[in-house]
């Protein structure tokens, strides 16, 4: 909303969300439970808020950004558009997404490219250093893999990420600083 | 400039049965014949078998026997990568109380890179971890043995027809009239004679156990072709679900249309090679045995004899106009080494390539040895070489940087190519010392020299805009 630019500015963390201080989230963003963000992840929401489920693991030099599309210029008026991403993804090492809409149980591998006009439906796997800008809705349970980026359907969606999530949650806080919960429900005053 | 040693820029080029032209780390040096091999020129043998995943050997009968197969990995009939077992556990009833459930290990096999699983084409899950999985057997399998047989025997057949229509015309040409004059031809005649008999009757002896014939039934024409189904037009086609053509070759026994049926296969292995040379029979390439070693027995490579000519930089090249290029030059062996390097002359059958002319310094160039140890050793003098600096830019252990002069001809977009000939200075220490050379020279003293040219080409880049 134009006439609040700083009240839902700020970065929503629930509680059981383990977030590392050395990541860098900016603008609008939203992390449910059982998430875990590891340092050196970039979140940037700059072209509307970002909302990011519960039980996702976000790796190492993840970009997910909610950006201008390229021929748009920031200062021209733009209905900002909310990116969702479901639960128990996986972003792998590397990797950059600015799908919009993500849904449940996908994996990016590492330096995938997805693009902005894609949309992820669940267990889909995009392979490593693929990169995928088309504009379309990728299928459930699909698999794109391979340097022509080749595709096919799996039988089976990829297993959730628990014993990683659990561990990963016991440990990082052994090593760094986490950041502090920040209930969804407090607003700006 | 990284792209000035690539190994395709500078070709040396190899007389044998057909011309060809190499990078020199490609080719074999034949020290016995004293000349460069490449790999058209060699005969490949194989040595042993390997499994490229498990890295077992095996020897060539029982290789054959597998059909060139390894018995334990698989190969994911998707994206052809090496399968991996993997382990679930699922809740399967005791054996001896169906009431209580147990965790059992199932296993299945997965690829890592296209996550393929074998339950995609509905493998159940085996409960051991090696060994359980079967590949599906052709339903042509008996008819092709069948006619394999056959066609041995029939082969075997022939071959003796053959080998007894041979002794036959021998034994014609030698009438019983020499057996008399010639009491040595007699008796020779009687070995002669002796000889076909008792082969002859071996294989008769062969013949008589070999009495069950192998009948086959032709191959029948069908007037009839199954029908194409109905919707085959009409039903909207679901690409995942068809194969490429690559996954369907790969298993010629089915090739399967749909994505459902395509099984793992087991994996293919992969051999090692010797090779050896044509003219003289030795062997230029022999590798180890172990399928985990990368060294060699014998590696008689052109690298490690003939000194290697490289680009160092390239001005820009013009038109018509004279341009120093930098070439360096590197000794392999432990010897000093004198080079003499020659222009091509104007009707060389070997010169089809060069489009500029090149200049070479006239003067003999000489190359240090290679010594291992010089970095280490302080208190050795430098050698004490009389370089011209007009021809001669730098010098460094085994290695000089020396000039050339070349002027393109042709004003075209193709590379600039030059062409020279390179004659250099090798002592055999394969061939084995005359017994009149006695007294302390050593081996490497006592070789002689022998003077070896080659037709080095060089591709130098396009002319500057």
């Amino acid at each position: 909303m134009a006439d609040k630019p700083n009240a839902q500015k700020s970065v929503k963390i629930a509680a059981g969300a383990v977030i590392c201080v050395e990541s860098e989230i900016r603008g609008d963003v939203t992390i449910g439970p059982r998430t875990v963000v590891h340092p050196k992840a970039r979140i940037i929401a700059e072209a509307g808020p970002i909302v990011i489920g519960e039980g996702n693991l976000i790796e190492e030099q993840a970009l997910i950004i909610n950006g201008y599309p390229e021929n748009i210029t920031p200062e021209s008026e733009v209905e900002p558009k909310t990116m969702t991403i479901g639960m128990n993804n996986v972003f792998e090492v590397g990797c950059v997404s600015q799908a919009l809409k993500i849904g449940d149980n996908n994996v990016i591998e590492s330096k995938a490219d997805v693009g902005r006009n894609v949309i992820l439906t669940s267990g889909c796997i995009i392979g490593a250093f693929c990169q995928v800008n088309t504009c379309e809705v990728i299928p459930e349970n699909t698999v794109i893999y391979g340097s022509g980026c080749m595709r096919r359907v799996q039988t089976e969606r990829p297993q959730p990420q628990t014993l990683q999530l659990d561990f990963l949650m016991k440990i990082l806080p052994n090593y760094h600083h986490l950041k502090k919960t920040v209930k969804a429900g407090h607003t700006a005053s | 400039m990284a792209s000035l040693l690539q190994p395709d820029r500078v070709v040396y080029l190899v007389r044998g049965e057909k011309r060809i032209r190499a990078p020199l780390s490609q080719l074999y040096f034949c020290r016995y014949c004293s000349e460069l091999r490449s790999l058209e020129c060699v005969s490949h043998e194989v040595d042993s078998h390997y499994c490229p995943s498990c890295l077992e050997n095996m020897p060539s009968a029982e290789a054959k026997l597998k059909k060139n197969r390894c018995a334990n990995c698989f190969d994911c009939p998707c994206c052809m990568h090496t399968l991996s077992t993997r382990a679930t556990n699922i809740p399967a009833p005791l054996p001896d109380d169906p009431t209580k459930t147990a965790m059992k290990k199932a296993y299945y096999l997965a690829c890592g890179f296209c996550r393929w699983t074998s339950r995609d084409v509905g493998m159940a899950d085996k409960s051991v971890a090696s060994g359980g999985w079967q590949e599906p057997e052709n339903p042509s399998t008996q008819r092709i043995n069948k006619l394999i047989e056959y066609y041995q025997q029939l082969a075997h057949r022939e071959k003796q027809d053959r080998d007894r229509k041979k002794l036959a015309r021998r034994r014609q040409c030698m009438p019983l009239a020499f057996s008399e004059k010639y009491g040595l031809g007699t008796r020779l005649q009687r070995q002669r004679s002796g000889a076909p008999i008792s082969s002859l009757s071996g294989l008769s002896l062969k013949e008589g156990e070999d009495q069950k014939e192998i009948t086959i039934e032709p191959a029948q024409a069908l007037d009839e072709v199954e029908p194409l189904p109905e919707d085959c037009y009409t039903r909207p086609i679901s690409l995942p679900e068809v194969t490429t053509l690559r996954q369907r070759l790969l298993q010629p026994d089915f090739q399967p249309a749909g994505a459902s049926q395509l099984h793992p296969r087991h994996k293919h292995l992969l051999m090692k090679r010797s090779l050896r040379c044509r003219k003289c029979e030795h062997n230029l390439s022999k590798p180890e045995f172990n399928p985990t070693s990368i060294k060699f027995k014998i590696q008689l490579v052109a690298v490690s004899y003939i000194p290697e000519v490289r680009i160092m930089s390239i001005p820009n090249l013009r038109n018509m106009k004279e341009s120093q290029v930098l070439l360096t030059l590197t000794n392999p062996v432990e010897n000093i080494t004198h080079v003499t390097l020659a222009p091509c002359e104007d009707e060389d059958p070997d010169d089809i390539n060069s489009t500029a002319k090149v200049m070479v310094p006239s003067k003999e160039l000489v190359l240090a040895g290679k010594d291992a140890a010089a970095e280490y050793d302080e208190l050795a003098e430098p050698q004490d070489f009389q370089d011209d600096p007009d021809v001669v830019a730098f010098r460094k252990s085994n290695k000089i940087g020396f000039f050339i002069r070349v002027i393109p001809q042709k004003d075209e977009d193709a590379d600039v190519t030059v062409s020279f000939k390179i004659r250099h200075d090798f002592r055999n220490l394969a061939a084995p010392v005359r017994p009149s050379e006695e007294g302390a020279d050593t081996a490497a003293v006592a070789a002689e020299a022998i003077w070896l040219t080659h037709h080095v080409e060089l591709r130098l880049g396009p002319l500057a805009p």
